[in-house]
């Protein structure tokens, strides 16, 4: 008999996400991903000036702003015909770089670690490493304090947990230190966008600021320190548990799904956009050894509500999606649609990419045994962090040929203006995953527009003819000998970096002692 | 516009610092779920106001990662925020840091499972935790919208005069 167990909240991800699994034999044998919060911020733009849409919705979400601003931005310009010169597209590439490092920094360390390590280790560290001996004494000092926050709650470490005390307290010495190189880089997008979060400069037809040598050189010198990290700490962490204690969770493949990939591809590292950084493809059934890689055609793209929360309707391109909530809809259980690609579900996000691009280290790691599932999801997301950062110098040593030239430009003042009706598509691969926005202008106001972002693909529910969503999938067979630790549920969920935030943030303390606090 | 006189809140006794204490007064929530995104509606009413050197204003949108440059680098932090504390709307609430950080049932405080009081608390990980004051907001409405309802907008001038009363800061606009 199998026996069913609710994860909810899903923690240390961004957004309200509920995992629903069945356990028989101690392996998964069904799931379902229900997103439990109402978005449809879309809505709201509706009647809107068009050139209002990347600054509301930057505001989407906290954590994934500037990607739905550039997104934005994009479908603006498609819609407005506009031709954003190579020195705006330069600086919105050097903005969404700095994005990349700080997301996957904070992914890896901060939410996603503690998943493979027993933090508890510390207090055995022996070796006489003077700043290893520091974490050593912060950790047990919280511990005694009885104040572990954010180290806990977590689940109990299982078999496939690393207790070795030397490796367990450098990787919390490298949490410490991945923090530090955050609050660092979060000024980088600000160099270009004039403030973080939220920021101002990226609208349709470019980007809003002249750059100077001083920008060019700031963002050089933090580039730099950041640069160093990712290559002397976080990829060999990677690859050294990776390779290391977790090679049997790689071996075995845990947290598949379905092997098909999407990536729309982003990134030009020359001006007439041949060269990307992040090639664009679609993947359907993986076959590590004959790897085919297909065209993308976006107008394979539909959004099923079948399984949603939302009014009944058949499978529709995003242009001509709604968002009507029906709460009583018979067999819904979730908030997040479920976009298709020719019918088929897709996982979007730095597996894909790296999977996409025949990416040498990925290929290599799969050649070697690893099969792609959540551990070889946390290798792309570092191998693709070192790619951008390259890239990023290649953009500033072009932004610094482009500032010389005469009649250099950074917007297409000449569309500024609202055409009086008009569409466009805009698409970004977000650190998330395959973004895109879709825009429907008439008598020079938004008619309609549609969002489909990384997290509804790989989170979404089952569709029309009943195939589970990646998520879902990728739970199938997962082992969980003991029902009151799911923490292979949990690694498997996590190594998507799921972001379903997009709205509520307030604080809400869960307990009476506030209203102890009142004063008026 | 007067200028500001009232500096008390920059002085230091002893030699404890070389540059004046760098204030930090954060406004932060959802601009677009109406009273939500109060804390931005304050922050920005701030920005346009001529307020003393060393006091700077951040409107800082939802995520509380996303301001752990901001937090490391202040000394007194007043945050302003929608806070459901279960009365009136329109009620205000004060709190510090540490009133909160132990509440026996913990802190669940944003969608983002780690938000800005967490992560202010994580800050004392890398370098020191700023002095930290909550002015809270019971909301009315967290309908879409970008617009605050009549409640809490008349509410603004208040939280306003309260937050500058934190830093012994008086203005006139």
């Amino acid at each position: 008999m199998a026996k069913k167990i609710t994860i909810d909240p899903m923690t240390r991800i961004e957004g309200h996400l509920k995992i629903d699994v069945e356990i028989e034999d101690g392996k998964v044998k069904n799931a379902w991903s229900s997103g439990t919060m109402a978005r449809g911020f879309e809505a709201m733009l509706i009647g809107k000036d068009p050139r209002d849409a990347s600054y509301v919705t930057s505001r989407f979400c906290g954590v994934c702003y500037s990607v739905h601003q550039t997104a934005s931005a994009r479908a603006l310009d498609d819609a407005f015909g506009a031709n954003v010169p190579w020195g705006g597209d330069l600086i919105r590439n050097l903005v969404m770089g700095a994005e990349y490092i700080y997301d996957h920094l904070i992914h890896f360390y901060q939410l996603s670690a503690l998943d493979y390590i027993d933090i508890m280790a510390v207090a055995n560290y022996k070796g006489k490493d003077k700043d290893l001996l520091a974490v050593k004494d912060k950790i047990v000092g919280l511990v005694r304090a009885g104040d572990t926050f954010p180290l806990t709650p977590r689940y109990k470490p299982d078999e496939f947990s690393v207790n070795d005390p030397e490796i367990v307290t450098m990787a919390v010495k490298h949490y410490i230190d991945a923090l530090k190189m955050n609050a660092k880089a979060r000024n980088m997008g600000a160099v270009w966008g004039g403030r973080t979060p939220h920021y101002q400069n990226i609208v349709v037809g470019g980007v809003t600021s002249l750059p100077d040598i001083n920008q060019v050189a700031r963002f050089r010198t933090m580039l730099d320190e950041q640069k160093k990290f990712v290559e002397e700490v976080y990829i060999p962490d990677v690859l050294l548990f990776g390779t290391g204690p977790l090679w049997k969770l790689a071996e075995l493949g845990v947290g598949g799904g379905h092997y098909n990939y999407l990536a729309y591809g982003d990134f030009p590292r020359d001006e007439r956009g041949r060269d990307l950084v992040f090639p664009s493809g679609v993947i359907i059934g993986l076959d590590p050894a004959n790897l085919k890689v297909q065209s993308v055609d976006k107008d394979k793209i539909v959004e099923s509500v079948k399984y949603a929360w939302y009014k009944e309707n058949k499978p529709v391109h995003p242009y001509n999606g709604e968002q009507i909530f029906d709460l009583d809809k018979k067999d819904a259980y979730s908030f997040v649609k479920a976009p298709r690609y020719d019918g088929t579900p897709m996982e979007v996000g730095p597996l894909a990419r790296m999977l996409v691009s025949k990416n040498p280290t990925i290929l290599d790691l799969v050649k070697k045994g690893a099969k792609p599932g959540a551990v070889a999801r946390h290798a792309a997301r570092a191998v693709e962090t070192k790619l951008v950062i390259d890239a990023c110098y290649g953009w500033l040593d072009q932004l610094m040929t482009e500032m010389t030239k005469p009649g250099f430009k950074i917007h297409d003042t000449k569309h500024w203006d609202p055409p009086e009706s008009g569409m466009g598509s805009g698409f970004h691969e977000a650190p998330r995953g395959a973004l895109g926005h879709w825009v429907k202008i008439k008598n020079k106001k938004i008619e309609n527009y549609q969002a489909v972002v990384p997290s509804t693909w790989n989170a979404s529910p089952r569709c029309e003819n009943g195939n589970r969503g990646q998520y879902e999938e990728s739970l199938i067979g997962v082992p969980v000998p003991d029902p009151d630790n799911p923490i292979n549920v949990v690694r498997v969920i996590r190594s998507f970096d799921p972001c379903l935030a997009c709205a509520i943030h307030l604080i809400d303390p869960r307990t009476n002692e506030i209203k102890k606090f009142l004063i008026e | 516009m007067k200028k500001q006189t009232s500096r008390s809140a920059l002085q230091t006794k002893g030699g404890d610092h070389i540059s004046p204490p760098k204030i930090v007064i954060l406004g932060v929530g959802n601009l677009l779920l109406s009273d939500e995104g109060v804390g931005v509606h304050v922050a920005n009413k701030l920005m346009e106001m001529d307020l003393p050197k060393g006091i700077s204003v951040v409107e800082g949108g939802t995520d509380g990662f996303r301001l752990l440059n901001i937090i490391t680098e202040a000394d007194r932090l007043i945050v302003i925020d929608a806070v459901k504390g279960g009365l009136t709307p329109g009620s205000i609430y004060r709190f510090n840091l540490e009133d909160v950080k132990n509440c026996p049932t913990g802190f669940k405080t944003s969608v983002h499972q780690i938000g800005i009081l967490e992560v202010i608390h994580m800050s004392g990980l890398i370098g020191k935790t700023p002095r930290t004051t909550v002015i809270g907001i019971e909301p009315q409405s967290l309908e879409m919208g970008m617009e605050l309802s009549p409640e809490i907008k008349g509410k603004v001038p208040r939280i306003i005069e309260l937050v500058l009363n934190e830093l012994n800061v008086t203005s006139d606009k």
